[in-house]
């Protein structure tokens, strides 16, 4: 069992690595991601450009503007990781090797989580320097991070399997962004309200926070056992 | 449960592949010896590639049973990952990470104990050594079949797949091919898919040729009468009629 | 022959019953209140007579997502046993999921027109059943963007797997959210639902899921001939 478990370990360590170390070498993911979120900002930049008091106006919808950026860029960003694969037909090379299904999936996954964390990093502190100053961030400082990880995660999760899915098909992009929003929609809520209570605060935000917090959990907990039951189906076909 | 070292590489009893109606597989049975060079003839859509996918694994049947390297190809498909090897007309190789780091990561996919000693011997037997940290995006055709083998090679598998390895590749390519096939020829057992007639037939020990999923001719060379061999691969390729 | 027969008589009894709820609705169940109308300076409760679509709406949403269990239900099996029958089966269900959330969405659309005076409201029920008909659409596209059938019918059935998981989650949150940021939204409190209007529900209920089985069976009754005729030309041709 020990012998198995440390496979599936060693396994799991060199996907993530050969992911980073591609993306490293490349830089594409991360160059195409960053640059679209930018952009997303300027044209919330244009979007609020007649709002007269566009600091308080943009504190207010601070976390969905967000999340708006965030939802786009991850489709981006998965619809690369996946694609890589499929090139060269690598996967079928994956597959022939005596590796667990499941473990194919955590290592795409968590690389996937990994950009996407990387993206949100440098685009937070952009968009407060855009748009927040003299307003800021109302919260404590760790309240706005901890909500974008609990959630990334979940959008890295059933993204995987999603972007696993529609890479194989006539559909590509579209087709995930067609699966993929009424899906997260529900996480989407949860991400938005906890980022906005960080945001904004006043009363009632830290319940609002925790409360959005847990249903952010649960999400996470449900559809990752359900990606993880589901991987090994599609990743075959 | 496997056998340990079965005598035989492979053992195929009715194996069907269908979905709804169509029949990839109907019924094929056939055994090969350890050690035997099997060539699979037949015209698009016989079922060739999917007979491969099922026996390495990467496609379930829907009947019948197989046997590869004396694992069943459901029950023991994990532990019989680990005996096989697949080199196909694509390389299966990341193009943005040097031939070295291929290898050093399908190593790891399949939990190789002494990796960087095999790595260096595989490299050094495909005439790769000196090219060894350039990305593979940078080879050419022949250089990514030759470091394609090394991957196969990686965990000494006991049966080697071929899916139309020749394709694409100029004659000196072919070459250093056919020499790499004749180095390791006597420690593996090879399964061949070919369009090519000739060489199909130098190399093999027995020949298969399939048609709508079904077997046409099955022969050890010994034994085939090259006039009805050729015959029969006229009428059942040659016409293109799957 | 019995299948195709159980199917009409239940088309048939769902279409009576259906209609009687429908005039059940408007004859005998009690009228219940919505809001208040100023008449000679006193509050009077204004009679509700939009509330009358819930006989439909809500029995059409239920039956709705009773289906996408099935579709759910359909796949998983269809993941175990390969079978391309079940493929089939959450495909139909698919169909009548589809045609019954737009009842759901055009009913629920009507209703909250007439009692609130706006198009649409970001309520829960009616959100997630708006994800719901988004996510029915996402499947179907799924499908017609895979032409191997082996496939198709896999990635369907963990997309559907998928989906009938996402709706009671969007619905918990939708809800959540609202109990913390409210929309002005009226509307009769305190449970209403007993008596004629009970049995009234119920019988519209009853009604509609009759006639989602009988669709259901009438639409596999077409696909199985189909499938049938497509096994006998590949038998001719092979």
């Amino acid at each position: 069992m020990a012998a198995v478990k440390s496979l599936s370990g060693r396994q799991f360590r060199a996907i993530l690595r050969k992911d980073i170390v591609m993306e490293l070498r490349t830089f594409e993911m991360l160059t195409s991601m960053g640059l679209y979120t930018l952009l997303t900002m300027v044209v919330y930049f244009v979007a609020f450009a007649s709002a007269s008091d566009a600091a308080k106006t943009i504190q207010s919808v601070a976390g969905g503007l967000l999340w708006v950026a965030f939802v786009f860029t991850s489709m981006l960003g998965l619809n690369r990781s996946l694609v890589h694969e499929k090139d060269q037909g690598c996967i079928e090379a994956l597959l022939l090797a005596p590796v667990d299904r499941p473990v194919i999936f955590f290592a795409k996954a968590a690389g996937n989580l990994i950009f996407l964390l990387i993206v949100e990093a440098i685009s937070v502190p952009v968009f407060y320097f855009l748009f927040m100053q003299g307003v800021g961030f109302a919260g404590p400082f760790w309240m706005l991070p901890l909500s974008l990880v609990a959630a990334s995660i979940g959008v890295a999760g059933v993204g995987t399997l999603l972007a696993t899915m529609s890479v194989n098909t006539k559909g590509k992009d579209v087709l995930l962004a067609v699966m993929f929003i009424p899906v997260m929609y529900p996480l989407l809520l949860g991400a938005v309200s906890a980022a906005s209570a960080a945001i904004t605060g006043g009363p009632g935000a830290t319940s609002e926070f925790w409360g959005a917090m847990g249903f952010i959990a649960g999400f996470d907990v449900i559809m990752l056992l359900a990606a993880y039951g589901l991987y090994e189906f599609i990743i075959g076909a | 449960m496997a056998e340990g070292t079965a005598p035989l590489a492979l053992d195929i009893r009715d194996l069907v592949r269908s979905f709804g109606v169509r029949k990839a597989l109907d019924g094929v049975s056939f055994e090969l010896p350890k050690g035997a060079f099997l060539s699979i003839f037949g015209p698009n859509g016989a079922g060739k590639t999917t007979l491969v996918k099922v026996l390495t694994t990467l496609i379930a049947p829907s009947k019948g049973t197989a046997r590869v390297a004396g694992c069943d190809v459901v029950a023991d498909a994990v532990e019989l990952r680990t005996k096989i090897g697949l080199i196909s007309h694509n390389p299966l190789l990341y193009p943005d990470l040097s031939a070295e780091e291929n290898l050093e990561f399908f190593a790891e996919m399949y939990g190789l104990e002494h990796p960087k000693e095999r790595i260096d011997e595989l490299l050094t037997a495909v005439e790769l050594d000196h090219r060894r940290l350039d990305l593979t995006r940078t080879f050419s055709r022949g250089m990514l079949q030759r470091l394609s083998i090394a991957r196969a090679l990686l965990p000494h598998p006991e049966v080697l797949f071929l899916d139309e390895p020749y394709s694409g590749l100029d004659p000196h390519a072919m070459d250093i091919l056919d020499s790499l096939i004749a180095q390791v020829r006597s420690e593996h057992t090879f399964v061949m898919i070919s369009h090519d007639l000739a060489k199909g037939l130098e190399l093999c020990s027995h020949a298969l040729i399939l048609a709508r999923g079904r077997i046409v001719m099955f022969e050890p060379k010994s034994e085939l009468d090259p006039g009805v061999f050729s015959a029969t691969y006229r009428t059942t390729v040659g016409t293109g009629v799957a | 022959m019995v299948r195709k027969n159980i199917a009409t008589i239940m088309l048939a009894i769902g279409g009576v019953l259906t209609t009687a709820a429908f005039l059940m609705a408007f004859l005998w169940a009690p009228m219940t209140d919505f809001g208040f109308v100023n008449i000679g300076g006193a509050e009077i409760p204004k009679p509700d007579i939009a509330q009358k679509i819930f006989y439909f709406h809500v029995p059409v949403a239920e039956a709705s997502f009773l289906v996408f269990f099935f579709v759910a239900m359909y796949g998983a099996i269809f993941l175990w046993k390969k079978d391309r029958v079940y493929d089939t089966k959450a495909r139909i269900a698919a169909e009548v999921t589809f045609m019954f959330i737009i009842l759901t969405m055009i009913s629920g659309d009507l209703w909250t027109k007439a009692s609130w005076d706006s198009w649409w409201i970001w309520e829960p029920r009616l959100t997630t059943y708006f994800i719901m008909t988004l996510l029915v659409v996402a499947y179907f596209v799924l499908r017609n963007s895979i032409e191997d059938e082996e496939r198709r019918a896999t990635y369907a059935a963990v997309f559907g797997i998928i989906a009938f998981l996402d709706a009671p989650l969007s619905f918990s949150i939708t809800r959540w959210y609202r109990s913390i940021h409210p929309v002005v939204i009226g509307g009769s409190s305190g449970s209403w639902l007993y008596g004629p209007r009970l049995v009234t529900f119920i019988v519209a209920q009853i009604g509609m899921l009759m006639l989602g089985y009988a669709i259901y069976q009438l639409r596999m009754r077409e696909e199985i001939a189909k499938e049938r005729i497509e096994a006998v030309k590949a038998e001719l041709e092979g």
